[in-house]
């Protein structure tokens, strides 16, 4: 709860096109960004942030520090990627915006996001921390994009220079498969120098994580009860899973019986805890509820399931009502787009591999029509969209099965 | 503009005169270019206890010898007379600039503006050295910032003791937080004494 003011320095240098942080270096830094601006306003409600951009036709504010998130998002569009990242004149200005800030009383921080190559001097840089440590501002750096032996060499002077106390931190984040801001909410530029973690920091690591946070949940019910509610699904889903494991290898040889029983999924659903017919009337179902995690999870599940009983899944499914058809496609989809997509999942989505927990929601809902064509395509159609918020999915289905 | 404290303390109570100390609002205080945070907090002390250094002192960072020292008061001060003790090999402050009521000022502001005062120190590692004020200038002042920008040679700047003499007033120079104005007067908000019934006069 610390009062800050922030200033980020974003790249969008011409290196930032470059695609191997999906989908493209820029966008993954404005997620991060995104994300940091709702922690550090979340964290204390005077905390102010602001924006700069350090390449392009030269530094540029986009915006003053401000509390006013939505005004921080909105600078964030209709930004050009072009020319080459100038660090020690970002860094600069930076310093001077928050220098008149509004309200003395906040302690002074820059946070860089350095994705092209550095062309300054180490000794530049360092005289450069060296002054903003006089001047009591902590330096955050977030190392992306461009990886290069003398650029971290860089970039780790001048956080040694700047640092005070543990204050400033520098992060390093390969290019992979996990997402830029999903490395960084472990870090401690979102934790606050080991405070514990702010509660949004904490919720949303706790999401991303598919466990228990530091906290009970995160903050449950004080700041996002839908999240609160869906941490304390995963956290059954834990448990439960244990229990899959070890029923779905017996359950997989009697997956043919199983499917019989597709139809009347409803009030049964808690006795077919491996079945994959189950599992695609739960996705349906999960629609109904608040967790989109829970059906991406049962999406996962499917992929999870190795490769040969893809095909028996698809048999089977053809045995049982009239739509299955619809179903296997789904599946297929689901399956497909598993083995690519699966890497780049949240794992919020692992949640839904669990089957027996998601028979035993499904025990809990009122009578879903499973055999609805339009929820089945979303829920193909969702595989792709991770992201998209659950309620906007569930409303659709739910008005077109009433 | 210093003199000597060349008599012996029994006479008058010297740490009386010291006591502006007491009108800090000492967790408010601040330092920029201090090497440990918070350190600055342990100079402002009673008199006597002006050369211990017990509780630490505030050293600049290393190669770096200019200090900045933030002072707010509880109340508005006028300040007499200052008294700096700083630290040996040459790590003593050899010049002071004081600027007044201003708030958030950091070294380029410091380095570009025009202070209130400003001295040339000597090397005080006794305390008996004091600097006096234009007093007429450091009335009614709610918060005090002085600018060390070098010291005798040495690579970093150490103070071991900061006192100040004078008065305190009662007041505070603070920022009118609430004003109420009144559109149309209501009288009953307005009872007088007799009004009310408290009045030693009585009229039947």
């Amino acid at each position: 709860m610390v009062l800050e003011a922030t200033m980020i320095c974003i790249d969008n240098s011409e290196w930032m096109r470059n695609g191997d942080y999906s989908p493209t270096r820029f966008q993954a830094q404005a997620d991060a960004v995104n994300l940091i601006c709702g922690a550090k306003t979340q964290s204390n409600p005077e905390n102010t942030v602001g924006v700069l951009t350090m390449a392009g036709k030269g530094v540029r504010v986009l915006v003053t520090p401000t509390s006013d998130l939505g005004k921080i998002l909105a600078c964030m569009h209709g930004l050009e990627i072009g020319g080459e990242m100038n660090l020690a004149a970002g860094i600069q200005v930076a310093q001077l915006a928050l220098k008149h800030r509004q309200n003395k009383k906040q302690q002074q921080r820059i946070i860089v996001f350095a994705g092209g190559p550095v062309k300054y001097d180490k000794k530049v840089l360092e005289m450069i921390g060296k002054k903003l440590k006089k001047n009591s501002v902590a330096l955050d750096v977030v190392n992306f994009g461009e990886e290069d032996e003398e650029k971290t060499e860089k970039l780790e002077a001048l956080v040694a220079a700047v640092n005070n106390n543990d204050s400033s931190h520098i992060v390093h984040v390969p290019a992979g498969s996990n997402a830029l801001s999903d490395v960084l909410l472990s870090t401690p530029i979102f934790t606050g120098d080991g405070e514990g973690g702010s509660g949004f920091a904490a919720a949303a690591a706790a999401a991303a994580a598919g466990g228990v946070s530091g906290f009970d949940f995160g903050v449950d019910p004080n700041l996002d009860p839908e999240l609160a509610l869906a941490l304390r699904v995963s956290m059954e889903e834990e448990r439960a899973r244990q229990e899959a494991a070890a029923k779905k290898a017996a359950d997989d040889s009697s997956k043919q019986d199983k499917e019989g029983e597709s139809t009347s999924q409803d009030a049964t659903m808690s006795e077919n805890a491996a079945t994959s017919a189950s599992e695609s009337e739960n996705k349906k179902d999960d629609l109904m509820d608040d967790e989109n995690a829970l059906l991406q999870q049962a999406l996962a599940m499917s992929m999870d399931d190795p490769a040969a009983t893809v095909t028996t899944r698809d048999t089977d499914m053809s045995e049982a009502a009239a739509d299955d058809q619809d179903l296997a496609l789904a599946l297929q989809l689901s399956v497909q787009e598993g083995g690519k997509d699966q890497s780049g999942e949240t794992d919020m989505g692992k949640l839904l591999s669990d089957q027996s927990f998601m028979s035993s929601v499904l025990a809990s809902l009122p009578g879903v029509d499973p055999n609805d064509p339009s929820v089945k395509d979303l829920l193909a159609s969702m595989q792709n969209q991770p992201e998209v918020s659950p309620k906007k999915d569930e409303d659709k289905p739910k008005e077109e099965d009433k | 503009m210093a003199c000597l404290h060349d008599h012996s303390c029994e006479d008058h109570d010297c740490s009386s005169d010291w006591s502006l100390y007491k009108h800090i609002d000492i967790p408010k205080v601040s330092a920029l270019n201090e090497a440990v945070p918070g350190s600055v907090k342990a100079v402002f002390k009673a008199w006597e206890q002006r050369l211990s250094s017990s509780e630490g002192l505030l050293e600049s960072n290393e190669g770096d010898p200019e200090l900045i020292v933030y002072i707010p008061f509880t109340s508005d001060v006028k300040i007499k007379s200052i008294s700096i003790v700083g630290g040996a090999d040459g790590t003593s402050p050899n010049k002071m600039r004081a600027f007044i009521n201003r708030e958030g000022i950091d070294f380029s502001d410091a380095q570009s503006m025009q202070a209130v005062q400003e001295w040339d120190l000597a090397e005080n590692l006794q305390g008996v050295l004091e600097y006096q004020t234009r007093y007429s200038r450091f009335q009614g002042v709610g918060n005090l910032t002085l600018h060390f920008p070098d010291s005798y040679g040495g690579d970093t700047s150490r103070i071991q003791y900061i006192g100040l003499k004078g008065e305190a007033t009662q007041l505070k120079r603070d920022v009118v937080a609430t004003i109420v104005y009144e559109l149309m007067p209501n009288p009953s908000d307005h009872k007088t004494k007799s009004e009310s019934g408290g009045g030693m006069s009585h009229v039947e």
